[in-house]
């Protein structure tokens, strides 16, 4: 067994296995498209193509309803309209890939060595999840590999391309914006004196360590490419931009079922006069959590942001399983540091799908049958936040920070 | 020619007759098909083109995307009256209406079947204890028309309306409207109007549950 492994995740198969796998699944995709009724290709890969078909045309891709992402995403694909239906999923599929040779890369940086940083990228490169994922069409790979780049980046110190990745990564996702708190303090200057007593020195100290060279470098490359993009495509396409792709997002409120128990309070409060006080409101958890982190866990970058993710995601106010992928492609990058038995492993990973199969029996009643089930999914979601939150104090309790023989180096 | 056009007024004088529309909503849930049968009887008309006039309650919604896909695949054509936003509760739309022209690429057959998938919309919670609502489809509407029979006046009582020939609403033309909705006999199934069961929910169990979250 021990052989098997070794033979597999040797380095040049598992990279060219993964690939070849995907592009199997895509190619399978196509037949099941073509002859069965229920289609493997999910409707967000016909949105972007269809988008793309109106930039072809000349047109602005939100004549498409429904199409609420960057222009940049369907005009890379517009190759979908002039070449193939399937460029796009071979691209999807490619940053798929890259992401496990980014994480292949990261833990590489991290001390760990090539036969053991192989084993845990074959978490994500044979994961059926993202590889169902990016072969169905969605984009998410291409903000996974944006992210790890932008981590690989920072870990390398290669502070300008970090910067890059990161503006590219929050114009296309709005999500990473929560990076900036534990990546500026990561940057600013750190004094070896523990803070003991508030004084206003102190605090001033504080406030003055953010003012440092790379930290402004950082600020101002990653924000220029933002500025620059949003300006771009707002001369290009107007206010439906800024709507479409950002205030949609922050001011959303689905009141159709969904893995959030925040879905029920929205759905009976639509109308009332509280309802947008409410949806403000449902950011304090968040917020409050995200901070905490960001504070505690700064110094270990990769670590940081796989909490914000995984608690922006699990207390959002709408969460698909779509949002999952988010989290997931930073988890190989902190595995190596869990002293979490694999037995508990397994069993947190179980209890986590559990939580999901709650939930999709009474959704399942609700949408298919018929049923008014509508207080079980209510509850199925309250019991999966718990859960979520009962992982991922579990992972906090079990991480041992690493050592990182490279910093030192740097120091 | 005249003797002509008065054979083929009668022949479609006796198919507003005798002809038979009905609707039937199957499957369960938030997602289901409206299927329209037509008997055209006693015998169909070369020439004749029928449309289905559905006027949809503001319950239901259809996907014009998934509808596009589907026409790829079958004989059928929809054109729809207005633009459907597909995620509005229901009590922020209103009804629509839309145009169905079957068999558009061959002759009208005898007996024609179409498949329209409707999808329930949410509809606003109930602070009354209720946990059911009602969504009312009525059986559209049936218009015929035939190139070969031009005076439609002598129709009455039938209505004469004038709506677009063909689903790519390039064109008007006149068409006659069978007046009543014929009940098919016997128990087997339900025609109009046929109840589809969307739900919303109980809120008075669940007050304190609001203030909690």
């Amino acid at each position: 067994m021990e052989r098997l492994i070794t033979r597999l995740t040797a380095k040049y198969v598992i990279f060219t296995a993964a690939f070849a796998i995907r592009l199997a699944l895509v190619a399978y995709g196509d037949y099941q498209d073509r002859t069965m009724v229920v289609k493997y290709t999910d409707i967000d890969y016909h949105v972007f193509t269809d988008a793309a078909r109106f930039i072809t045309e000349g047109e602005s891709p939100y004549n498409r309803s429904t199409y609420r992402y960057t222009p940049l995403l369907a005009w890379m694909l517009t190759p979908n309209i002039h070449l193939s239906m399937m460029f796009g999923k071979i691209l999807f599929i490619v940053c798929d890939v890259m992401s496990g040779l980014l994480i292949y890369r990261i833990l590489r940086l991290r001390g760990l060595n090539s036969e053991t940083a192989r084993r845990v990228c074959a978490l994500w490169l044979l994961n059926p999840l993202p590889m169902g994922v990016s072969s169905r069409g969605n984009a998410e790979s291409i903000l996974a590999a944006l992210v790890l780049g932008t981590l690989l980046c920072m870990e390398a110190r290669h502070l300008i391309w970090a910067a890059v990745l990161y503006g590219l990564s929050v114009h296309m996702k709005i999500y990473p914006i929560t990076y900036a708190l534990p990546i500026a303090l990561a940057l600013r200057t750190t004094r070896s004196e523990d803070i003991k007593r508030w004084r206003w020195r102190s605090f001033i100290g504080f406030t003055g360590s953010f003012l440092n060279r790379e930290l402004f470098l950082f600020a101002s490359v990653a924000g220029g490419v933002f500025c620059m993009l949003t300006a771009l495509f707002f001369y290009m396409y107007g206010w439906e931009f800024l709507h479409e792709t950002y205030l949609y997002h922050l001011t959303r409120r689905d009141i159709r079922h969904n893995f959030s128990p925040y879905f029920y309070m929205l759905y009976l409060t639509a109308d009332s006069r509280w309802s947008q006080w409410l949806g403000l409101a449902a950011f304090l958890p968040q917020l409050i959590l995200l901070l905490v982190a960001s504070w505690a866990f700064h110094s270990d970058l990769p670590f940081c942001c796989f909490l914000h993710t995984a608690v922006f995601v699990s207390f959002n106010k709408v969460c698909t399983s779509q949002y999952f992928l988010w989290y997931l492609c930073l988890l190989p990058l902190i595995i190596p540091h869990l002293s979490l038995s694999v037995k508990q492993g397994v069993g947190l990973l179980i209890l986590w799908f559990t939580g999901q199969g709650i939930w999709l029996g009474p959704a399942y009643f609700l949408e298919f049958e018929g049923y008014n089930t509508f207080l079980l999914i209510w509850l199925a979601g309250l019991l999966f936040l718990i859960i979520n939150s009962f992982i991922l104090i579990q992972i906090v309790t079990h991480y041992k920070p690493t050592r990182t023989p490279q910093r030192l180096k740097f120091e | 020619m005249t003797g002509n056009d008065e054979n083929h007024c009668g022949l479609l004088k006796r198919l507003l007759e005798s002809s038979r529309v009905s609707v039937e909503i199957n499957k369960k849930g938030f997602h289901r098909e409206a299927v329209t049968t037509v008997e055209l009887s006693p015998d169909v008309l070369s020439g004749v083109r029928v449309l289905l006039v559905h006027r949809w309650p503001r319950g239901v919604y259809l996907d014009p995307y998934q509808l596009a896909s589907l026409s790829d695949e079958s004989d059928w054509r929809i054109l729809l009256d207005s633009a459907i936003d597909l995620e509005l509760p229901a009590h922020k739309t209103s009804g629509f209406v839309t145009y169905v022209y079957p068999t558009v690429d061959g002759p009208t057959p005898r007996l024609l079947k179409v498949t329209i998938p409707v999808h329930g919309r949410y509809h606003e919670p109930s602070y009354d204890g209720k946990t059911f609502t009602s969504v009312d489809i009525e059986a559209p509407e049936l218009l015929l028309r035939t190139e070969k029979c031009t005076q439609l006046s002598i129709f009455e009582p039938h209505a004469v309306v004038d709506t677009p020939c063909t689903a790519d609403n390039s064109s008007t033309c006149s068409w006659v409207k069978l007046q009543h909705q014929q009940v098919p006999l016997g128990a087997s199934s339900p025609s109009s109007p046929v109840t589809f069961l969307g739900t919303s929910s109980p809120s008075s169990a669940h007050e304190h549950t609001r203030a909690s979250c």
